[in-house]
């Protein structure tokens, strides 16, 4: 295995300068289609995506196929099951879709009105390859990251960074997967990466755990105390076995990440007899960990030097063995002929945006619960093995193509099955999409950008976030069949901060914009573009008008009080 | 327990910690929260967490603990004193029993506190004892009748946080005039012992630690005290500041103070060897002072009390409950968890 | 045997949603987010409801592990007893630890179980252990008791919270879940506020508005609901529909209002006024309090940590049950003591004791319970069970049992069923009144 960890680090600035050009090329493929799409006669949005010329090849193209495979593998299964697909969302709904799914936040009402108004074809596909190079995209998928990694763990200001920096980078999931489970080879002067790692070090069962189920998306919890009762595929020796990958990692007393130069884990099986484990990754394969002569000297100076670090925070860095438990792990994985590593990531970001995941559970990759389309999500992992790890390309796949186009309403109908994804579901928003959302939706419409972007957006993006930090804490993260509490109803209905702040009555504020509207009925259509990214519906208009015309003689308050209903709706929690 | 002047010999000049060194050992299944010998008598006695109280010689080919037979304790013994030729244990049940040291047969048995007693010492003359109980009394016994002579209260039955307190430590300065008990917030009253009069308090409030945050109850206490030879000093003995109080995860603390004056003169604390000084012994030279005691394991640990410098240190296996130091200082006998052990300052002697 | 099931899949096929969603109110707590998930509306439902009547559940809950040794089952005169007596208590023939005196003296509404046990000793897996009555299980995530009781005993059109628990200290501090069952469950979580957050309406809008304003958004939300019907849509109606009925339940939590000499019998610690702020939720119709008294994990120092925590357990103990007893409310409410397991009969180095699930001990008392019973024993040493051992499924089927729930009865999770207490679990007969 020595020779893989010496040519790695050859390949890695290769894929960094890939992932450089291909982030080029799609400005330039934007720009060119920004060029030519003034000429391009008016084409009515069609059941299928209004596709771009076809002589753009390269990541679009390929994108392209994959969502005409993800389509055709969607369409055959609902045939086969007699379900019809919903109604393609409307242009409104699929701008606030994309904008929170890509930029992590509601559309600024400047920018789905220059949606609304874009008559060129092809403006959804536009749209989402605008919003991937935006300084939002990276802000969101570091959010994403941090909620699938950490955050329900703690939160970790240098591990946010890291992440921020390696959206920004587009660095590809592979080499993530290297930087957070070999920080101290990968990542020497960065505190970051090493988080993922370090705030589960004084558990071994939460880092084995932890890595089986978020990054190869397989729960082997109740493996440990005897084969698993449920699932035939996990038995206690692939328990041990991934644990013994993290046996030997310690954490120094500087808070670096490091292992150890032994350590093997022993375990009783249910019969009572002793066994040791060997390095073994969930897809059965091992690694022997190679003899080595040492003389007792320098066992006693390593040991030495690892409890120095273990004590002393001014220590050195201690020494690193020659050979590390946790690379191995890595080139297991990245070498895994099943793949858990693709078809995890590929599987969460197929739930992050479909609201469900082809193998659902999340963590329940085994044979007795297949996907619900297995070719598709091999064919998934497949590409993105192709795609040197390239998260986006599957992103943008899955966003260009029908299935995650369909709408969320159901009009009186039954509900289908979820796992046809016939129609789209509904998904509460993150804890940072939520706070990012309530703080834009309360600003004052005018003050806000529309799609072309000042020069320090990528500043003002970053001070967003940091404003949205207090109230993101206060969200429940989304969990499968997850529940708005009634704490979040309490602490928006009584709340000092969405009184004062957010429904202030000033003028950088909604409430302060809405009171220059000539009308009320003018009132009521900014508000609602600007909170739920639609205009009112007759029937809200007028319910609307009545309340506000009864509040005549204080009208500040019934603007606010209309705004607080619509921050508040269950429309605005979701993404839909 | 120093002894009084009826051993024939004077201690050594020159006795220097970093001699100490075990003699022997001799493990057992129970706890030992207290120890002492008898002017004269090579034994140990040691009283005991199976409620006995038993006598250990050394000297003996095969050193066996032998029982002080009678009715005997119902709980812990956790305090033994030597006055007039008898042996006084003291217990949890709240009762003193007097034991004939020859026949080993128990002589008198009477309730002595409303709650678990605590510690038991003898006046230097043998002719009283004074007992600590969680009744939070310091009380007065003639050694040879039993009578009551006196009820000190000088400690508040309550904690400030509103919770029982405990009384845990009584010393009596060496010409037997003054009266020193400590408790479990780290009050300390000195009584003179002709007027049974309140003469001076002292606080140490670091031996007690409070978490109202985490874990919402108190740990520490003041657990020992001792006078200097000359009595002018108190030392006073317990446990620093604990983070988790779940555990005796705190420094080992030592404070002394010049007692009528209320002034602290020095604090003393070790990281090294965690947990409560159960007991301390003055050298006869005033300046240098022995503790015992413990958290999971035990340590015996000296200190220069001028410099505050930490002179030697062993660490033992157990927590180490008391201590009973022969008058010349030949050896020191250490009684505690699952275990009796025996010391030296003596260098060993050269090899033939 | 007849198993009444509970379907948290689909709706109820005689009602229309347009008829239920038509019917829900504001104020009311059962509103949309249930009827996806259960089926309350069938005749079985409303019957056993009825017969369940007004009955709360108080968990006191000994965060740590309290020794069982130190409390409902002494051992004295073992080298495992430690130091303190046992003393007689009002029920001939029954003994515990001189630490609890006054408890001795109330123990005819109260029966002990000595027989635990559990198995799981560490505090994360003792926890849900004791808190779900069952093994946790990746992918399912099983209602805690608090959510479980909230689900079954509060009452439909109920105004007042239904699940509370109390949790100041921080040491494992850990919140009850629901699970399953949805986040309607979830309790109401006070740590360091006896007050709940944003409970009270802010100055800076009248109660007409704030209703009024209610009222808005719920006729938005009801038609987008309406529109893409979710139960993650739906509890967020959900949510919003209780505020109301909480702001109205403030002056539960203000202990201020209780007369000092109620005060008084509570004691003054912490503990005793958080037990008094849930006798008087109790009171009110609240189905499930826990008050947790952290941290009782006493690895030095066994005996001293427990003098204070066990005078502490045995005033408030006492005075809370005596306070259910004096108004009525005892033969309604079932209070359970217990921590996530007990302590090693071992004594150790600094004089603790560890962890130790093989044999403990756990109370329960008033509702259902014959009062002045033991069930199960130990050794004589407290290392192992010799008669009656009881699993946490036991205790959870006995807790139902006393409190009039079909212990059988079973939560569909899609085509899944999942009985309230976990399988081959039966209720402890003989302390049941």
């Amino acid at each position: 295995m020595n020779w893989l960890l010496k040519r790695l680090p050859a390949v890695r600035p290769a894929r960094s300068a890939l992932a450089g050009a291909a982030t080029l090329w799609v400005l330039g493929f934007c720009l060119s289609v920004l060029l030519t799409s003034r000429v391009a006669a008016g084409e009515p949005a069609t059941a299928t995506t209004s596709g771009v010329s076809p002589g753009a090849g390269g990541a679009s193209a390929a994108a392209q196929r994959l969502a005409g495979e993800i389509d055709a593998a969607i369409a055959a299964s609902q045939r086969a099951a007699g379900i019809e697909p919903g109604a393609v969302v409307e242009d409104a709904g699929f701008a606030r879709r994309v904008t929170l799914d890509l930029a992590g936040r509601i559309p600024t009402t400047a920018e789905l009105q220059a949606f609304l108004d874009d008559p060129a074809p092809g403006k959804r596909r536009r749209l989402i390859e605008r919003l991937l190079t935006t300084a939002d995209y990276a802000f969101h998928q570091r959010n994403q990251l941090d909620l699938l990694l950490l955050a329900r763990l703690r939160r970790d200001g240098a591990w946010r960074d890291y992440l921020l920096q390696a959206s920004r980078e587009r660095r590809p999931w592979d080499q993530l997967l290297r930087e957070i489970l070999l920080p101290e080879r990968e990542q020497p002067d960065e505190a970051g990466a090493a988080a993922f790692l370090r705030h589960r070090a004084k558990d071994l069962d939460a880092l084995t755990n932890d890595t089986s189920s978020l990054l190869f998306g397989i729960n082997i919890a109740c493996a440990k105390c005897h084969d698993h009762p449920l699932v035939v595929d996990w038995e206690q020796r692939h328990y041990f076995g991934m644990a013994s990958f993290f046996k030997r990692t310690y954490t120094t007393r500087g808070g670096s990440v490091a292992e150890r130069f032994e350590g093997d884990v022993r375990f009783t099986t249910i019969y009572g007899e002793e066994k040791d484990a060997s390095f073994m990754f969930l897809s059965g394969a091992r690694v022997e960990e190679p003899a080595v002569e040492r003389s007792d000297a320098e066992w006693k100076q390593v040991r030495q030097q690892i409890k120095e670090a273990e004590k002393n925070d001014q220590a050195d860095p201690p020494p690193l063995p020659a050979f590390s438990p946790r690379a191995q792990l890595v080139d297991l994985a990245l070498e895994d002929p099943r793949r858990y590593l693709a078809k995890n990531v590929a599987n969460r970001l197929w739930a992050r945006l479909l609201g469900r995941g082809l193998v659902d559970p999340l963590d329940q990759m085994h044979s007795e619960n297949p996907p619900s389309h297995p070719a598709l999500l091999e064919r998934l992992a497949e590409e993105l093995v192709a795609h040197d790890y390239q998260l986006s390309h599957l992103v943008r796949a899955i966003m260009i193509s029908d299935t995650y186009a369909r709408s969320s309403r159901l009009a009186d109908a039954e509900p289908p099955p979820p796992e046809a994804f016939a129609v789209a579901l509904p998904r509460p928003l993150t804890p940072h999409q939520l706070a990012l959302s309530l703080s834009l939706a309360t600003r004052d419409p005018a003050a806000l950008p529309g799609p072309a972007k000042p020069s320090d957006w990528e500043q003002q993006r970053a001070a967003w976030e940091q404003r949205a930090e207090g109230w993101a804490r206060r969200f429940e993260i989304p969990s499968p069949r997850f529940q708005v509490p009634v704490e979040e109803a309490m602490l928006l209905s009584n709340g000092t901060e969405m009184q004062q702040d957010l429904l202030a009555d000033r003028s950088d504020r909604l409430v302060g914009a809405l009171q220059k509207q000539p009308s009320v009925p003018e009132q009521i259509d900014r508000a609602f573009r600007a909170i739920l990214s639609r205009p009112a519906e007759p029937a809200e208009r007028e319910r609307l008008a009545a309340y506000l015309e009864a509040r005549r003689d204080r009208p500040v308050a019934g603007l606010r009080q209309m705004v607080w209903a619509l921050l508040t709706s269950a429309e605005f929690r979701f993404n839909h | 327990m120093i002894h009084d002047s009826e051993d024939a010999t004077d201690p050594p000049a020159g006795l220097d910690p970093t001699d100490l060194r075990r003699l022997a050992e001799w493990r057992s299944q129970d706890i030992l929260f207290c120890i002492a010998r008898a002017p004269g008598d090579p034994r140990l006695l040691v009283g005991s967490s199976d409620f006995g109280v038993d006598a250990l010689d050394p000297t003996a080919d095969k050193p066996q603990r032998q029982r002080f037979a009678g009715t005997g304790h119902h709980s812990y013994v956790t305090g033994l004193a030597i006055a007039g030729g008898q042996l006084i244990s003291g217990s949890y049940d709240r009762q003193l029993i007097w034991w004939d040291l020859e026949t080993g047969q128990q002589r008198r048995v009477q309730t002595a506190h409303d709650r678990w007693i605590r510690r038991l010492i003898a006046s230097p003359d043998g002719k009283r004892l004074y007992s600590v109980a969680d009744d939070m009394t310091c009380r007065v016994w003639d050694a040879a009748s039993g009578e009551s002579l006196a009820t000190l209260r000088g400690h508040a039955t309550e904690t400030p946080h509103g919770y029982p307190s405990m009384l845990y430590a009584v010393a009596v300065s060496p010409d037997g005039r003054w009266l020193a008990a400590g408790d479990r917030v780290g009050h300390v009253a000195v009584w003179d012992t002709e007027t049974f009069q309140q003469v001076a308090t002292l606080e140490a409030p670091t031996m007690y630690t409070w978490d109202p945050r985490a874990r919402r109850h108190s740990i520490g206490g003041i657990r020992s005290l001792a006078f200097s030879p000359a009595g002018t000093e108190l030392a006073v003995g317990g446990i620093g500041k604990i983070g988790n109080i779940d555990h005796l995860q705190g420094p080992a603390r030592v404070e002394i103070f010049r007692w009528r004056e209320g002034e602290r003169l020095q604090e003393l604390e070790d990281e090294t060897r965690k947990g409560l000084v159960e007991q301390m012994v003055w050298m006869p030279d005033g300046k240098r002072l022995l503790t015992v005691g413990g958290d999971h394991k035990g340590f015996l640990t000296f200190y220069d009390v001028g410099s505050g410098e930490l002179l030697h240190q062993e660490g033992t296996g157990g927590h180490l409950h008391g201590v009973a130091i022969a008058r010349d200082w030949q050896t020191l006998a250490v009684a505690g968890h699952q275990s009796i052990a025996e010391w030296t300052l003596q260098p060993p002697e050269e090899e033939a | 045997m007849h198993r009444q099931r509970t379907d948290l899949g689909s709706p109820p096929a005689t009602v229309s949603r347009r008829q239920l969603l038509g019917a829900a109110a504001v104020g009311s707590t059962v509103a949309a987010a249930d009827m996806n998930r259960l089926s309350l509306f069938s005749q079985s439902g409303l019957a056993g409801e009825i017969a369940r009547g007004d009955k709360s559940v108080i968990l006191l809950w000994l965060a740590g592990g309290a020794s069982q040794l130190e409390t409902w089952d002494p051992k004295p005169g073992r080298s495992t007893g430690g130091p303190f007596a046992k003393i007689q208590t009002s029920v001939p023939g029954i003994e515990i630890s001189e630490l609890l005196p006054k408890m001795s003296q109330r123990l005819n509404e109260t029966a002990i179980i000595r027989s635990l046990n559990t198995k799981i000793a560490d505090h994360g897996g003792g926890y849900a252990l004791m808190d779900t009555g069952r093994r946790s299980e990746p992918g399912v995530e099983f209602p805690h008791l608090g959510a479980i009781i909230a689900h079954e005993l509060a009452q439909r059109e109920s105004q007042v919270p239904d699940h509370i628990e109390m949790y100041t200290s921080t040491e494992g501090r850990r919140k009850g879940a629901a699970g399953f069952l949805g986040a309607r469950y979830n309790p109401m979580f006070l740590t360091d506020s006896m007050m709940p957050d944003n409970i009270q309406r802010l100055e800076a809008i009248s109660d007409a508005d704030h209703a009024d304003r209610a009222s808005l958004q719920q006729f938005l939300s009801q038609r987008f609901s309406r529109d893409v019907p979710h139960p993650a849509v739906d509890s967020h109606n959900a949510a919003y529909g209780r505020v109301r009925g909480l702001m109205a339940s403030d002056y539960l939590f203000d202990v201020d209002r209780e007369p000092q000499s109620m005060r008084d019998h509570y004691g003054p610690t912490q503990f005793g006024q958080q037990c008094l702020v849930a006798r008087r939720l109790v009171e009110a119709g609240v189905p499930f309090v826990k008050v947790a008294r952290a941290w009782w994990d006493s690895h030095g120092q066994n005996f001293e940590t427990h003098r204070e925590l066990c005078a502490d357990l045995d005033h408030v103990m006492a005075a809370l049950l005596d306070d259910l007893k004096q108004r009525g409310l005892l033969d309604k409410t079932l209070v359970v003591t217990m921590g996530e397991f007990g302590r090693t009969p071992k004594i150790n180095g600094s004089l603790g004791r560890d962890h130790f699930a093989s044999a403990w001990s756990c109370t329960l008392s008033g509702c259902g319970i014959r009062g002045g019973s033991v069930y199960g024993k130990t050794d004589e040493d407290g290392q192992t069970v010799i008669e009656g051992e009881t699993g946490a499924g036991d205790l959870f089927a006995t807790i139902f049992a006393a409190l009039g729930i079909d212990h059988t009865k079973e939560y569909m999770l899609g085509s899944r069923p999942i009985p309230i207490a976990d399988f081959d679990s039966f209720p402890i007969r003989e302390i049941l009144a």
